[in-house]
Order: C-alpha cells, then sequence, then structure tokens
C-alpha cells in the first residue's frame, strides 16, 4: 500500500537511516548538502541565526571575540541553558513550570537558613535541592491528577514561594554561605634593572565548595554543558525522553499505549524544579549574596522560556530539544553582551533583545519550514 | 430470537435469549474470553448496558452497531484502559480483570484503537516498539538499530511495505498508519487482538491489505480477534461470527455464515424507526404543567 502513493518522506532528502529502501536525491553541492545536513537538526535554525549574530558583532565590535568578553557572556548564558534544559522537559509535554522563578529565589534562602541551623554546607544544598523537588512533584501532581492546568498551578507556586522567600529572608540580603573570599598575602620576586626584589601580594581565594558549586570561573558552564548534554541523551536515546514526546505529541495515544502519563509528567516537573534550584544555589554561590529580590527570577524565568522556545522547542508540546535551548541561551547571551558592547544605550537594550528575539523566532520558523521540507531528522 | 450459539457447536447457553431480545451470556470450553453482563456508565450516559459476548480460539469476532453503540467502550474495557462498572470477564477460563493496558497486554490482548493511539513525532520504529522498547544492558540507553532492524523484518513478514521506517509516522498516509497501528499489535506474543475500526480513513485497495493480514493471522490459528467494523460487506468477508450491539447491549450474536447483510440491515433500520418514533414522541410530548 505505501508504494502505491509516494510518500512525503521520499521526496526529502537521504538522511540517516539504514534501512536500504530510502530515496536517494540527486546528488547536491557541498554547500547545499552542509545547509542542508544543518538546517535538517531541529537546532538548525538558531545555530545558523546565532552565527550570523555572532559574526555581525565580531565584525562590528573589536572587543567582542575576546576571552575577556567570553567570561562575561557565561554568568549570563549558563544558568538560562540549565533553567531551559528542565523547562524543554516541561515544554515538550505541552506544559510550562513558570515556578522555576520562585525555586531560584527559593532554595538559596533555604540553603543559607539550613547552614546557619548548623546542618554543613553540602547537606544544606541537598535539603534545599530536595525542597525543590518536592515543589515539583506538587506541581506535577496538579498537572497530572488534578487536571489543573499548568500555567495557573506554576504561576500560583510562583507567587507562593516567591512570598515565601520574602518571608523567610525577611527581604534582606545576605552573604552565600561557603561563597565568602579570602585575601592571602604572598610574596613574589621580582627582577627591576638586574637587582631582585620581593612584593608582597594580595590573591583572593575562593573555597572548594565555591569552586565547585558555581564559583569557579568555568564552574557554571562546565555543569551547563554537562547536565544539557546528559539530558539530551536522556530525551532522545531514553525510554523517559520517548515518553516525554510521546506525551507531549498524544496524551490520549500514549496512555492507550501503556505509557504512565502521570508518573511522567510528575518526573518532568520535579526535574524542571530541581535545575532551578541548582541555578538559584549556583548564582547565589557566584555573585557571593543572596538577594530575595523577585524582580531578577521573573525576568530570567521568561528568558529561559524564550530561550527554549529560540531553541526549536513548541510551546504546544511534542518536540522538542535540550541542546537547542543551550544555543537559544547562548544566542541571548551573545545579543545582550553585543549590543551593550556596541553601546547600544541601557534604555534600548531591553527593546532591541524583544526586536531581536521575534526576527530570530521568524527565522526559526522560516528555517524550520525549510527542515520540514527537507526531511528533518525525527 | 436467536440463541447465539456457533453452528455446528456445542455450545450450551446457560442463559439463553432473553424477553428483550437481549444476548445472554454463554458457556463455551473452548472460549479464550468471555464477558458476562459488562455495564459501564459515564456520569448520566449509560455506554454499556449488558454486555455477554465470547470469544473462541482463532477466531474472528465482528463487532456491528451504530456510533455510540458502546463498540469502543467495550474495546477499552477489554484492554484494561477502563474498568466496567459491574460484570464479570473471563480470560482462559480465569477471572480476568486487567489493572491497565500493560497488564492486560502482559496478559496477552493487543489492541489497534480507533484514535490509533500512534504518536506523530515519533517514527515508524518507535511507535511499532512503544512499550516494548528494546534497550542496551546495563545502561537502558534505547537500541534503535535493533528496533529498526526488528521493525523492518516484521513490516517484511506481515507484508507492510513502508519506504521509511524511521520518519515520523505524520509523514505517513491515513493507511500507512493503520497499516502501523495494526502491525504492532500483530509484532507481539499476544493472542487476543482487538481492532477498533482497522480499515476507518482507509481507501479500498490498503483496507484490502489489512483484510488479507487479517485472514492471514486468521489461517494461521494463533490468535483470536474482536474486530469493530462499519461495512457489512467486509464482515462477511472477514469474520467467522458476528455480534451487534445496540443501545448498550449484543441484540444478535451468530455465525456469519447463518445470517446475513439483509438480516443486519433490518435489525439496525428498524432499531433506527424505533428511535425515531421515540424521539418524536418526546418532542411532542407536552410540558409538564408547573408545581
Amino acid at each position: 500500500m505505501a508504494s502505491a502513493a509516494q510518500s512525503p518522506a521520499e521526496s526529502g532528502s537521504a538522511g540517516a537511516g539504514g534501512t536500504g529502501r530510502e530515496h536517494h536525491s540527486v546528488k547536491l553541492p557541498a554547500w547545499r548538502e552542509l545547509l542542508n545536513r544543518v538546517t535538517a537538526l531541529r537546532e538548525g535554525s538558531i545555530i545558523v541565526v546565532t552565527i550570523v549574530v555572532a559574526v555581525y558583532f565580531s565584525i562590528n565590535t573589536s572587543s567582542f571575540l575576546t576571552g575577556a568578553n567570553f567570561k562575561t557572556l557565561l554568568p549570563y548564558f549558563a544558568p538560562l541553558a540549565l533553567l531551559g534544559a528542565g523547562e524543554v522537559f516541561v515544554m515538550i509535554l505541552g506544559e510550562i513550570d513558570l515556578s522555576i522563578g520562585a525555586m531560584y529565589l527559593f532554595a538559596p534562602i533555604v540553603f543559607y537558613k539550613l547552614d546557619q541551623a548548623g546542618l554543613g554546607l553540602v547537606a544544606s544544598m541537598i535539603i534545599a535541592l530536595l525542597i525543590c523537588m518536592v515543589v515539583g512533584l506538587i506541581n506535577g501532581a496538579f498537572v497530572a491528577i488534578l487536571g489543573v492546568n499548568s500555567f495557573v498551578t506554576t504561576l500560583g507556586m510562583l507567587f507562593s514561594f516567591e512570598g515565601l522567600s520574602l518571608i523567610l529572608s525577611h527581604g534582606t540580603p545576605v552573604a552565600t554561605p561557603g561563597a565568602q573570599v579570602t585575601q592571602t598575602e604572598v610574596k613574589v620576586h621580582h627582577i627591576v634593572n638586574g637587582h631582585s626584589i620581593v612584593l608582597g601580594e594580595k590573591v583572593n581565594h575562593i573555597g572548594t565548595f565555591a569552586k565547585i558549586f558555581g564559583g569557579g570561573v568555568y564552574s557554571e558552564l562546565i555543569w551547563a554543558v554537562a547536565i544539557v548534554l546528559l539530558l539530551q541523551v536522556v530525551l532522545t536515546f531514553t525510554r523517559w525522553g520517548l515518553y516525554t514526546v510521546a506525551i507531549g505529541s498524544n496524551k490520549l495515544g500514549a496512555a492507550e499505549a501503556g505509557v504512565k502519563v502521570k508518573l511522567v509528567i510528575i518526573r518532568n516537573f520535579v526535574l524542571c524544579a530541581l535545575l532551578a534550584g541548582v541555578v538559584g544555589v549556583f548564582e547565589a554561590v557566584r555573585s557571593q549574596t543572596i538577594q530575595p529580590d523577585p524582580s531578577g527570577p521573573n525576568e530570567l524565568l521568561l528568558i529561559a522560556i524564550a530561550g527554549a522556545v529560540i531553541g526549536g522547542t513548541l510551546l504546544s508540546g511534542g518536540s522538542g530539544t535540550v541542546v537547542g535551548a543551550l544555543i537559544g541561551a547562548l544566542f541571548l547571551g551573545i545579543l545582550k553582551d553585543g549590543l551593550i558592547l556596541q553601546g547600544v544605550n541601557a534604555n534600548y537594550l531591553l527593546f532591541y533583545t524583544g526586536l531581536a528575539i521575534i526576527v530570530a523566532m521568524t527565522a526559526n520558523v522560516y528555517v524550520g519550514r525549510v527542515r520540514r521540507g527537507h526531511g528533518g531528522r525525527e | 430470537m436467536w440463541d447465539g450459539c456457533e453452528g455446528g457447536t456445542a455450545d450450551v447457553s446457560d442463559e439463553p435469549t432473553t424477553d428483550t431480545g437481549v444476548v445472554g451470556p454463554h458457556s463455551a470450553p473452548e472460549d479464550v474470553l468471555r464477558l458476562e453482563h459488562i455495564a459501564k456508565r459515564f456520569g448520566p450516559v449509560t455506554a454499556l448496558k449488558d454486555v455477554n459476548l465470547h470469544l473462541k480460539k482463532g477466531e474472528v469476532l465482528g463487532l456491528l452497531g451504530d456510533n455510540g453503540a458502546g463498540k469502543s467502550t467495550l474495546i477499552k474495557i477489554l484492554c484494561g484502559f477502563q474498568k466496567q462498572d459491574s460484570g464479570t470477564m473471563t480470560l482462559h477460563g480465569k477471572p480476568f480483570e486487567p489493572k491497565s493496558v500493560d497488564d492486560a497486554r502482559a496478559q496477552g490482548i493487543e489492541t489497534v484503537y480507533q484514535d490509533l493511539a500512534l504518536i506523530d513525532e515519533l517514527s515508524v520504529y518507535h511507535n511499532l516498539f512503544l512499550r516494548k522498547e528494546r534497550v542496551h544492558r546495563p545502561i537502558p540507553l534505547l537500541a534503535n538499530r535493533q528496533m529498526k532492524r526488528e521493525a523492518r523484518e516484521a513490516l517484511d513478514e506481515i507484508g507492510i511495505n513502508i519506504p521509511r521506517i524511521d520518519v515520523s509516522v505524520a509523514r505517513l498516509s491515513g493507511g500507512q498508519r493503520q497499516a502501523i497501528a495494526v502491525a504492532r499489535t500483530v509484532n507481539s506474543d499476544a493472542d487476543i487482538i482487538l481492532l477498533d475500526e482497522p480499515l476507518a480513513a482507509m481507501g479500498a485497495k490498503e483496507g484490502a491489505q489489512i483484510l488479507d493480514l487479517v485472514a492471514r493471522l486468521k489461517a494461521e490459528g494463533r490468535v483470536s480477534i474482536i474486530m469493530i467494523l462499519h461495512n457489512y460487506v467486509q464482515v462477511f468477508e472477514a469474520c467467522d461470527r458476528v455480534s451487534l450491539i445496540q443501545d448498550g447491549a449484543v441484540v444478535l450474536d451468530k455465525p456469519t455464515a447463518e445470517t446475513s447483510v439483509e438480516e443486519l440491515t433490518d435489525i439496525v433500520v428498524t432499531e433506527y424507526r424505533r428511535a425515531r418514533e421515540e424521539a418524536h414522541l418526546h418532542d411532542a410530548a407536552p410540558p409538564a404543567p408547573p408545581a
């Protein structure tokens, strides 16, 4: 029967797969082949857009393509990539989690309180993250078992836990435990005009805990890349990922096939809340301060969702990529950083960012159409 | 009106036809599946009133009935997706109370749903193996190559030609999707297969291929099949026996050799006229006087 009518798949370019029955398209020039391969990826469109933006800023701003600027970019993009990674797992289900802003704010405050109570840094962090997971479980239970809309549920949780964060912290910023910088003086030998002299120089030190959990220069980046890659493997190569896509694509069908829909939904909300808590603690350690101010997290959560969407995850569910969310976050980071380096007036920054998101999304939709036309990765 | 017994078999009807024309429960030693007095309500709506059904090994049973008669509900109860309010089921002579779709599947019942239960975003082979995925050990990553190979072999074996199995099923035609859904059940160790309108959304040629597949399975004699159909000609072509559900109960249960398109049509038309008259009477009834 299939041979009677030409399948849409048959008209696509030869893709991966080893059935030996695929239709092979005519030989394309190398650059077209490469372009087709890139656009065939779900993340393809945002990869193209990000490269274009990076090249633009590199040409127009001399200080863009420097190591120092890369270090400036990291604190912005790594947390967004982690938040986006968790959000992707919820968004593929066709749901959304707005409470990540609250978990981002709440986790470091609980961490601080527990450390003050004498539990120690690691134990305090683990318990704070476990509490975030319980909040995720409650979110998931409301959505999966009680059938409450995820936007409403997590909006309620966002306000509740941001409020609880203010109550617990009395609205007062505190120094993050374990993140204090200590200074030591070291003797350094210098040769001046052939004479050896010894001068005392002050060197900053941070503890091992801080170095590992967000305080080190590349700490958050390493965590972000490792977690993103791990979760991409989970999404693409495990039953968990398969069921997540199945539920987002056809919830009833997945249930009829025997997928434990409620369990997967709850699990994904738990993951999302956990990652938000992790980012909250990391950022508190990096900045050495716990700021109980909901405005920052509220902005961050929306940018993380924007990054995930720009990266190729559908708000309607059924499709998404964790690596795409990372690249989406990188795009937003490059954009903000590049605009600042170009000397764009701070008052215009948000306006330009908004416009760029719309342009990137439009490009995304267009390239996505090309991708589907060429037979994308499935 | 009819006794519901198999032609030429020694079925003993312990509760023969009732006065209302509803077929009562049967007992036959060769039955692999029996349903007795199954009822199901959804709030104020009665989907199944009193359903009695039986299925023999290797038999193809055609389930007929108007839209809303309760056929799909019956299938969903059988496959463990929903639970009946009352009534009993036995599978291979033992009480059958599936707790879930997985549980029913573990006991050998596979289903192709009316809405196909295919996942558009997943590839053909992932759909074929959904909930039966092959994974590597000790790290349980999906064994995609193995699944692709086995999917190709399974499709070839049952004669379904899908050019590419690594594309999403959203890209397939209605007939190809249906074929995948049927193949998913055949590609299992099930001994009972439930097909909820397997020929819906299919052209004549594609439909014929699915019926060929059913005929091949029947010839092998390994599985028993319950199939919901609307086309009477297809019922007589593919089924050994036909059960007609009306208003939540089985009102006819006969071997296809002992009935005819005319008889089935006559029953359906009579029921249709009765329902229309009831509706007219209801519309014509004067409103109740105010208290």
